[in-house]
């Protein structure tokens, strides 16, 4: 609170002051009062005006000085009102009560909100149980009547699958909640489950692979941990080259972490794109170019690796390689003491 | 084998009998979920595949009762996949455990493996006048011996488990790759010739039959 903003901000009274200083010191020389008396009035009124005005200033600075400051610094703004006192001007009352009101209504809207969307999140989430029963019945239905269904057909159920599970694990990486537990988990058995279930698009993409021994044990969840692998292969598929395509998994080993490191010679990111792939909705050149996506994959990916604790990483070469690498811990005390 | 279905949506468990019957399982179903533990029991089948959500009682629940007196090979099917429900399911006794939608081929595999553990197969298996030790990977006969690839090894184990039935070269394809072999379609095209000509060397002549279309057949 500036002291001259408030001047500025009484300047009707200090005018009025000033005019009735001017009225009664007129009239004190129009009955000739005595010169003496006109200099003590005149140092009583003025000191007395200005020990208001001053009283007034610094009692209002006192308030406003701190809701401004704590608005600044507290990284919930919202929370200012717990901290700060109730003024004991009468118009610093008023403010501080409607904001307290202003509070509570909005913590109730607020409330109501997310009652609403985690009302919606269960939804969603039983929702995809629930039709994930008819989906099964259908590829079943596939498989058992091969004659009449076309291959492809298998694979759009696959597709209608992992979308499914897009959402699935986008309203867990969102939610609050521990979804996830985690535990001693073979690296190597989450990623033949993986590439099992993308057996016929692998071979229907014609790619080749080059999976290395990936025998170790790590801690994670192995079922978001497939699922970020699941993507991860997922989009060396829908951005490979058109022949020779293969993609090499490996490992890194150290002494408490393990990097897996998934590689393909696809298309590759473009170097300004690659900042931005974790980026919700960011599709790039890649995305708009060639196949439809949401941009949603990679997104859901890091926030579940963050999650998890695990370290991820994307380099690449346009035309040439994308690399992704994901280090994960083998020691189960190395991300608690982290 | 008597496998027995326990599943409540009637579609998935309809296309689960013909899955199981095309794999020349018999099978047993459970319509009416009152009394689930006690129709087990009566039904006394090999091996049961029991969904977690089924009515009146949920599936996990009904596995801790069932293990107390029951020692069947279960296999627990579910839609939800958190792993606590694979931790409490495989902690409350389950064999296997495999999420919905899965993979038909997969989880016959599964069964079968399951099944295998169950009855603690040989290491070696007599086929004709031949000896095929799966370990050592090598086929036998008399006193030649000849050394098998792991993808010959494991094409040549998965025909002898389904002698005289005809075998998809995606159930192949799905055994191969579920033991980290990752061939594609003409590896697979290959690693068969070539099983042939080693068994033929041994004299077994066009044991190794191609039907048209269907697969493959071990006579």
């Amino acid at each position: 609170m500036k002291f001259l903003s408030f001047l500025r901000d009484k300047l009707i009274s200090i005018c009025i002051y000033v005019f009735v200083y001017v009225v009664v010191i007129l009239l004190f020389f129009a009955f000739k009062v005595d010169v003496s008396l006109m200099i003590a009035f005149s140092f009583l009124y003025i000191l007395s005006n200005i020990i208001v005005l001053m009283f007034e200033y610094y009692s209002r600075k006192r308030f406003y000085d701190e809701l401004v400051y704590n608005v600044k610094v507290l990284d919930k703004a919202y929370l200012v009102l717990e901290t700060l006192r109730e003024p004991s001007f009468y118009e610093g009352k008023i403010v501080y009560n409607s904001m307290y009101e202003i509070n509570k209504s909005m913590n109730e809207n607020v409330k109501e909100l997310s009652r609403q969307i985690n009302d919606f999140k269960d939804y969603i989430e039983m929702w995809i149980h629930e039709v994930k029963i008819p989906l099964a019945s259908c590829i079943l239905k596939v498989h058992n009547n091969k004659d009449k269904f076309s291959d492809d057909m298998m694979l759009q159920l696959k597709r209608v699958d992992d979308y499914l599970e897009q959402v699935l694990y986008y309203v867990r990486s969102e939610n609050a909640s521990k979804d996830y537990l985690i535990g001693k988990v073979r690296l190597d058995k989450c990623i033949n489950n993986v590439l099992v279930r993308n057996k016929d698009y692998l071979l229907e993409a014609g790619i080749s692979l080059n999976v290395e021994d990936l025998e170790t044990t790590v801690y994670t969840d192995s079922k978001w941990l497939e699922f970020i692998v699941n993507q991860i292969i997922n989009n060396s598929i829908k951005y490979k080259k058109e022949r020779n395509s293969f993609i090499k998994i490996y490992l890194k080993k150290f002494e408490d972490v393990v990097t897996l490191i998934i590689e393909d010679n696809g298309v590759g990111i473009a170097d300004s794109d690659l900042p931005r792939v974790f980026d919700k909705s960011f599709t790039g050149s890649n995305g708009r170019d060639n196949v439809k996506s949401t941009g949603m994959g990679l997104f859901i990916v890091k926030s579940l690796c963050d999650k998890l604790g695990h370290k991820i990483d994307i380099s690449s070469k346009l035309g040439e390689y994308t690399r992704v690498e994901i280090t994960l811990s083998k020691n189960k005390y190395y991300d608690e003491v982290r | 084998m008597k496998i027995l279905v326990v599943e409540d949506d009637k579609s998935v468990r309809d296309e689960m009998v013909e899955l199981l019957n095309n794999a020349s399982y018999e099978v047993r179903l459970i319509e009416d979920f009152n009394d689930t533990l006690g129709q087990i029991l009566s039904i006394n089948p090999d091996l049961v595949l029991l969904d977690i959500n089924i009515p009146f009682m949920n599936g996990e629940m009904l596995l801790e009762k069932l293990r107390k007196v029951s020692n069947v090979p279960v296999i627990m099917v579910t839609s939800r996949n958190t792993l606590s429900d694979e931790v409490l399911s495989m902690g409350y006794g389950a064999d296997d455990y495999v999420t919905k939608p899965y993979n038909p081929t997969l989880l016959l595999l599964r069964i079968n493996s399951v099944l295998r553990r169950m009855s603690n197969v040989n290491e070696t298996i007599k086929y004709k006048d031949a000896i095929v030790n799966i370990k050592k990977g090598t086929i036998s006969l008399d006193s030649r011996e000849i050394i098998l690839t792991k993808n010959e090894m494991i094409i040549l184990g998965y025909l002898l488990g389904h002698k005289g039935m005809i075998v998809t070269r995606d159930e192949l394809m799905t055994d191969l790759w579920d033991n980290n072999e990752y061939i594609n379609d003409n590896a697979l095209t290959v690693n068969i010739s070539r099983l042939r000509s080693k068994l033929e060397e041994l004299g077994l002549r066009d044991v190794i039959e191609t039907r048209k279309g269907q697969g493959y057949i071990l006579l």
